[in-house]
């Protein structure tokens, strides 16, 4: 099954990101862009409205920004993006500065971490296709409240008539 | 390698663009670390081993894996590395390129 969530990878190890991407459109993500640097990544935000970024801590080998000023970016001008921090970092201060700044989730790079990242990444997908549920069931009861008006109305000014 | 071989799907030819994506890294960062001296800042030890202990990882070098991310943890709190470890992770390093460049 095919799943629209826009992805973005940010990670500057170029090979780990393009079996990550290629693991990801496998599992159904069929929207999965790549960013080896910060920067670049931000450059694109405002145009591709990413809904869900991956991304590494360490961006040294890419750019000058590391994933902490990233992330403060992206929550700064698009807060509703889901960030996943996935990282080779196994520290509990980054973690939680990370989660504290609005990370949705911290995975650190191990053999199980690109199917974490998918799992993660699913409960994303999850909650995207439960808020359009919520908008359409809302859309659906405004129109229906508004046919009964129109009913009622056209009732009562025929009793009236 | 599991990922990879699961990715490829019994086929060789996209086996090997994966064991290239990751020899193009790891054959210029294993002669960066070759050059690196020891008794000098070891921070970029530290980066390189940083940048390359997921990438062994995921090719199923667990030795490897383990070796480099306890080296980078010591140089991280503040430890050094000596000439004869960083000779262990380069040897290690060869024998895996060696062995990438075999399934070539």
């Amino acid at each position: 099954m095919s799943k629209h969530l826009k992805i973005a990878l940010v990670d500057d190890d170029i090979p780990n990101t393009e079996v990550l991407r290629d693991f990801l459109i496998r599992n159904g993500y069929n929207h999965v862009d790549k960013f080896h640097d910060g920067e670049s990544f931000l450059e694109s935000l405002d145009r591709f409205d990413e809904r869900a970024v991956v991304l590494d801590f360490d961006l040294s080998g890419g750019g000058d920004l590391n994933g902490l000023e990233v992330l403060e970016a992206i929550k700064e001008r698009s807060p509703q993006t889901h960030v996943i921090f996935f990282s080779g970092q196994d520290s509990l201060e980054v973690a939680v500065e990370s989660l504290k700044n609005g990370a949705d989730d911290y995975i650190v790079k191990s053999n199980a971490a690109f199917a974490l990242v998918k799992t993660s990444l699913d409960k994303v997908y999850d909650l995207q296709v439960l808020r359009t549920n919520e908008k359409r069931n809302q859309r659906i009861s405004w129109a229906l409240a508004l046919g009964w008006m129109i009913t009622l109305v056209g009732v009562a000014l025929y009793v009236a008539n | 390698m599991e990922i990879i071989d699961r990715l490829s799907a019994g086929d060789p030819e996209k086996k090997k663009y994966y064991l290239r994506l990751f020899l193009d890294t790891l054959e210029p960062e294993l002669g960066h670390l070759k050059s690196c001296d020891v008794t000098a800042d070891q921070e970029p030890i530290r980066s390189i081993l940083h940048k390359l202990k997921s990438q062994v990882q995921t090719i199923g070098a667990a030795d490897a894996h383990a070796l480099m991310a306890s080296q980078e943890q010591s140089i991280k709190e503040g430890g050094r590395i000596d000439q004869a470890g960083l000779d262990k992770t380069c040897e290690l390093l060869s024998a895996l390129i060696q062995n990438l460049q075999d399934q070539l």
